[in-house]
């Protein structure tokens, strides 16, 4: 397997060395745009190409557009090596945002690093994501640093909180890194662990771990799922009488959960890494725009996916002004592009990021929000101080 | 185990093993008539979800071509009350089953017509159910959508019983879930076991080519198992969607790989092999502990293969006999 994967790269830098760098500069975007994973895939969709629209109305790389080339990686690894193996060897990209779920990164970015392809993971927040390889930076925060925020708040809200259940999906690595942070988290703050759960993405029945939950008779539940398994679950806690604090993690982090908890979304707890209230004139912007076509407010993903391009394309910038980008032998420009994307500092739908020297973003701004429902399916997060 | 957990895990299994059985029935129609598994009953068994949400909803609000569709400006005249719900699931499950003989015509009658292996019109089914699913998202998008809030009407979310000290606490969306089912399983079994319809369709199921020189169409007969087994796929879509929410376009996968393992469970082909396999499923799965719930399904399909070890045949299916 190995062998074949070195000789595929080795042919995959054979056919790219001769290679001028051509434009429009095309970058590669591989999210999920089928499987149940299209519901988070779809908004990085929609954000990389805001970014891809507002960049090129601006002028583009110095006077040079962008084109933004998408693959689909479905919801698994399978998908997303097979995107990115034609990102790589058939589009001729610059570089990679992708893929969406850390589950995938583990799988798609060695292929990306051993061809010296630079990758920007716009929702991988899995623990050990940059340690991939060179290659292979993100500009999603990880777990552990957002998620404790929440636990914490959900102490500010009532310092009575003894007993907590924790839920996670066990067969998504992003929620199963999550839930280790929000686990340790609560034990360090001195809380008592009552339960833990284990549920799968493709679960919407959780009669049996709502009945345990309740048994229990915990003060706080802290979910790490996906949105709709998450959303779910909580409508289902609600449902069957639990009334105390609920804790969502980061793949709750999206306005599509509300129609499928609908009012019983409203109080849920969510740390996030953005917020459509960041001063950043980057984001302003972003969310004037999106808000305008979507009538509310970007999701998180979105941001991400918008900042993944952004970096790529400031990144460039810089590198243009060395040395036109049309005058790059492509696989040069890839390596330099690798380089730069770490040097630089940014000014994103995020607020100022940079990244340390693996690849892990320097993020400085964190929310906390709690969902407010104003009807059945319309609600915002309100971000708590 | 305490006496009130029994009860609780009872009531979770046999609520979700009766969806199974519905869902499992189309599988089982089709294939006592045909001899083929039609993989594209999951998909069906989705759209029947969809169509009923549009009914009660009338907008898809997310993604896809028919984002900003409204169909009830003033609001839907079905939703919020049991008696719209019922017409628009009963709608709904209608819908389903004509697409169902749609499928029919497309994946599996050319097939037929040609005499081509079985396993020709199995693929052909699979390529529908993908087409289906993929229509759906560019539709629709990949969001969720959820049933509005009192579609059952005034009936609270949860009905409680105590048990002693106990309270056993059950989703009254799973006792409605349990009471369409049962009602439904009795009239097929009505309809298969007392009518003519029911005897032709056992009669093209025992000989295609007997039933024939009877002076039965088997086409027509093969029409109407389709149209039945895509109504109640569809009912049983409608039936979890309104109380899960409709989970996006692969909604269906997971219950299409369930229905598989109910079906071989109780017997290829058998009606009533159906019914009590998905309760079987079902009360296997809420019999896990709740802190190894996410292996639930392992534990169903394992459960599939002890018993097909001892009865290969499946609970209420009939060993083939050879003649030597």
């Amino acid at each position: 397997m190995k062998r074949t994967l070195s000789l595929l790269t080795l042919a995959t830098l054979t056919l790219a060395s001769a290679q001028k760098v051509v434009t429009p500069v095309q970058i590669g975007v591989a999210v999920a745009q089928t499987s149940n994973t299209a519901l988070l895939g779809q908004e990085e969709v929609i954000g990389a190409k805001f970014a891809e629209k507002l960049i090129n109305a601006r002028g583009g790389i110095n006077g040079t557009p962008i084109k933004l080339v998408f693959q689909d990686t479905g919801g698994d690894e399978a998908g997303a090596i097979n995107a990115f193996q034609n990102l790589i060897s058939k589009d001729n990209v610059v570089g990679i945002v992708g893929p969406t779920l850390s589950q995938q990164a583990f799988a798609a970015d060695p292929i990306a690093d051993r061809a010296k392809v630079p990758v920007l993971g716009p929702s991988n927040t899995a623990k050990g994501i940059p340690q991939i390889g060179d290659f292979i930076a993100r500009v999603s925060a990880p777990v552990a640093v957002v998620a404790p925020n929440a636990i914490k708040q959900a102490l500010k809200l009532d310092p009575k909180i003894k007993k907590v259940a924790v839920l996670y999906a066990q067969n998504d690595a992003f929620s199963v890194s999550e839930t280790g942070t929000f686990q340790q988290t609560a034990k360090d703050l001195g809380l008592n662990v009552a339960t833990v759960q284990k549920f799968q993405t493709t679960d919407n029945d959780f009669t049996t771990q709502v009945t345990a939950v309740l048994g229990d008779n915990v003060d706080l539940v802290i979910i790490s799922g996906l949105a709709n398994d998450g959303g779910n679950l909580v409508k289902q806690l609600r449902q069957l009488g639990y009334k105390g604090l609920i804790i969502g993690g980061n793949g709750l982090n999206t306005t599509n959960m509300f129609p499928v908890c609908q009012k019983y979304c409203d109080g849920v707890i969510i740390a996030q890494a953005y917020s459509p209230a960041q001063a950043s004139a980057a984001n302003q912007v972003f969310v004037r725009e999106y808000t305008a076509q979507y009538k509310k407010a970007p999701p998180q993903f979105a941001a991400q996916a918008y900042t993944g391009v952004q970096v790529f394309v400031d990144a460039l910038r810089v590198i243009d002004r060395k040395k036109k980008l049309s005058e790059w032998n492509l696989p040069d420009l890839r390596v330099e592009l690798n380089k730069q994307v770490l040097l630089g500092k940014y000014n994103t739908p995020l607020g100022a990021i940079s990244f340390d020297k693996e690849g892990e973003v320097n993020q400085k701004d964190f929310y906390v929000a709690q969902i407010k429902m104003q009807d059945a399916k319309n609600g915002t997060f309100v971000y708590l101080k | 185990m305490e006496l009130s957990s029994l009860v609780q895990n009872v009531l979770n299994g046999l609520a979700i093993g009766s969806v199974y059985a519905i869902f499992a029935l189309g599988y089982t129609l089709i294939f006592s008539i045909l001899g083929i598994i039609n993989f594209a009953h999951g998909a069906v068994f989705t759209l029947g979800a969809y169509f009923t949400y549009t009914l009660i909803s009338g907008q898809f609000e997310n993604n896809g071509l028919l984002r900003g569709l409204n169909l009830f400006p003033q609001g839907s005249p079905l939703s919020g009350s049991a008696w719209g719900f019922a017409i628009s699931a009963l709608v709904g499950a209608l819908a389903a089953g004509l697409v169902g003989v749609i499928i029919e015509r497309l994946a599996f009658r050319p097939m037929r017509t040609r005499s081509a292996d079985p396993l020709l019109a199995l693929v052909s089914s699979l390529g529908v159910a993908l087409v289906i699913v993929n229509l759906i998202q560019i539709l629709v998008g990949a969001e969720s959508y959820s049933f509005p809030e009192g579609i059952y009407g005034d009936l609270p979310p949860a009905l409680l019983f105590h048990m002693g000290e106990k309270v056993i606490i059950i989703r009254t969306v799973q006792v409605i879930i349990f009471a369409v089912s049962m009602v439904l399983l009795l009239i097929l079994g009505y309809v298969i076991g007392r009518t003519r319809t029911g005897k032709a369709l056992r009669a093209v199921a025992e000989n295609p080519g007997t039933a024939s020189l009877l002076g039965i169409s088997v086409d027509r007969f093969i029409v109407i198992t389709f149209f039945l087994a895509g109504l109640l796929g569809g009912l049983a879509g409608t039936l979890v969607g309104s109380s899960f929410g409709i989970a996006g376009p692969y909604f269906g996968v997971t219950y299409g790989l369930k229905g598989l393992a109910v079906i071989v469970l109780g017997g290829l082909g058998s009606i009533p092999g159906a019914v009590v396999g998905g309760l079987v499923i079902g009360l296997a799965e809420a019999f896990v502990p709740a802190e190894y719930s996410a292996y639930k399904e392992a534990v169903a399909f394992a459960l599939l293969f002890v018993i097909l070890l001892v009865r290969p045949q499946g609970l209420l299916g009939r060993a083939q006999i050879q003649k030597v």
